[in-house]
């Protein structure tokens, strides 16, 4: 195939029209396919099948729990959860592994001993083409004699050369009052043992939170939160700690993910057992997995190969 | 009114699957895989409805039931919406995998074309 230059990319910008007929035809086609479907899908009067009307009446004698959908996640289908819990660590794993960067320097290695050696006059070469390509260099870079030579002699209002890193105070104002809100309603959803999902929103919640200090502070803000180190630590503790609590069912219960912790009164914080272990476990793995998973999406570094052109 | 959801849910895939099968920007692709993944939520939710049901969470029931009445009354099938709920989170974190081997691939190749890519034209 041809490798086109920019401006034969621009000419090509819009889709080829015969692609365009093409998925149309075949998107339109499989859309009558599903709307066929639909009309023949449960119109909404047929009963509930046998498995959710048995976790619905089995929540609060089995899990002294109000909140059934809680009950199946990390109680009636905890193997499975487990099984869910392990693909998104492996979704973390591989988006850390995809963005890594170049490993840092750890020592000292020569190069520039070891330049000095092989160049004696400083590295000033005496070949005038060399002087040459190296000015032009140095002028492509944007340091040539046009560059001020101190910060002081910058222009107001020229761009500095460093991104922005925080918005408005307007924005960040709305963040400061509406964060304690946020955070503490994500906290709430798994803590409080008993409100729909748990761990799974709550992590998430917990994650759009981070996201908001990120938009309106910036990357300095979240020293604390976007330290892979740490927040790798914490997400495999989570992980150990869900191994526990569903290993800990064999020998004390008889099953792997059965029921070993007492169970409290209805509508308290402890009152579903290994459920809310299971859930508490879970708001941890799910909202340092994703601020993993984002912050290493968001920091992976400019390495562009070579230009195709200069190549 | 349910068939609304089921309809929503087909179209909504389909302009996915438009989207996926039509572009040739990668971003704009895993756009719509993520409008794909979408509808199969909306779908997975209609079907746990049920004509005049409620949540199905025992607390607080409707007057003139108790906790364990609603149990046995009429409400939305609590395994699909758990379904749901766990795809939700799954859905992010493969998003996030797919959004950064595009980055790479856009570091590496120096373009989201895939026409430009020609290790994927087979």
């Amino acid at each position: 195939m041809r490798r086109g230059t920019e401006p034969d990319r621009e000419l090509r910008a819009d889709e080829p029209r015969h692609r365009r007929v093409l998925g149309a035809v075949l998107c339109l086609a499989l859309l009558a396919v599903l709307l066929l479907a639909a009309f023949d899908l449960p119109d909404g009067t047929q009963p509930l099948p046998q498995m959710a009307r048995r976790a619905l009446t089995s929540a609060m004698p089995d899990y002294r729990t109000t909140e059934p959908v809680n009950a199946i996640v990390y109680g009636m289908r905890a193997m499975d959860t487990f099984g869910e819990t392990f693909i998104l660590l492996a979704a973390v794993v591989s988006v850390v592994v995809l963005a890594r960067g170049p490993e840092p320097r750890r020592g000292f290695f020569g190069e520039a001993v070891a330049g000095r050696k092989e160049q004696p006059s400083g590295g000033e070469s005496t070949d005038s083409g060399e002087r040459r390509a190296r000015r032009a260099e140095h002028d492509e870079q944007g340091e040539g004699d046009q560059t001020p030579r101190t910060p002081d002699e910058e222009p107001v209002g020229a761009l500095a050369a460093e991104r922005a890193h925080a918005m408005t105070v307007v924005v960040r104002s709305a963040v400061r009052v509406a964060l304690p809100f946020l955070t503490t309603a994500g906290i709430y959803l798994a803590v409080q043992g008993f409100s729909p999902g748990g761990g799974f929103p709550a992590g998430v919640v917990l994650l759009g939170a981070v996201l908001l200090v990120y938009t309106a502070f910036g990357h300095p803000a979240l020293w604390l939160v976007a330290n892979d180190a740490l927040m790798e630590a914490v997400e495999v503790l989570a992980a150990v700690a869900i191994i526990l609590v569903l290993l800990l069912g064999l020998p004390l219960a008889g099953s792997f993910g059965a029921q070993w912790m007492g169970l409290t009164p209805l509508e308290t914080m402890r009152s579903g057992g290994t459920v809310q272990a299971f859930s508490l476990s879970e708001l941890v793995e799910v909202a340092s997995g994703l601020i993993i998973a984002v912050f290493s999406l968001l920091g992976m570094r400019h390495e562009w190969g070579r230009d195709r052109e200069a190549s | 009114m349910i068939v609304g959801n089921f309809v929503a849910a087909a179209v909504l895939f389909c302009l996915g699957a438009y989207t996926v099968t039509t572009r040739r920007n990668i971003v704009k692709m895993v756009l719509g895989l993520s409008l794909m993944e979408s509808a199969t939520y909306v779908l997975v939710i209609s079907l746990a409805y049920r004509n005049g049901s409620t949540a199905p969470v025992l607390l607080y029931p409707p007057p003139g039931h108790t906790m364990k009445g609603l149990a046995h009354g009429n409400v939305a099938d609590p395994f699909l919406q758990n379904i749901c709920l766990t795809a939700i989170v799954i859905g992010v974190a493969v998003t996030a995998v797919l959004l950064t081997i595009v980055v790479r691939a856009a570091q590496h190749y120096r373009t989201l074309d895939t026409d430009e890519i020609r290790e994927l034209t087979g």
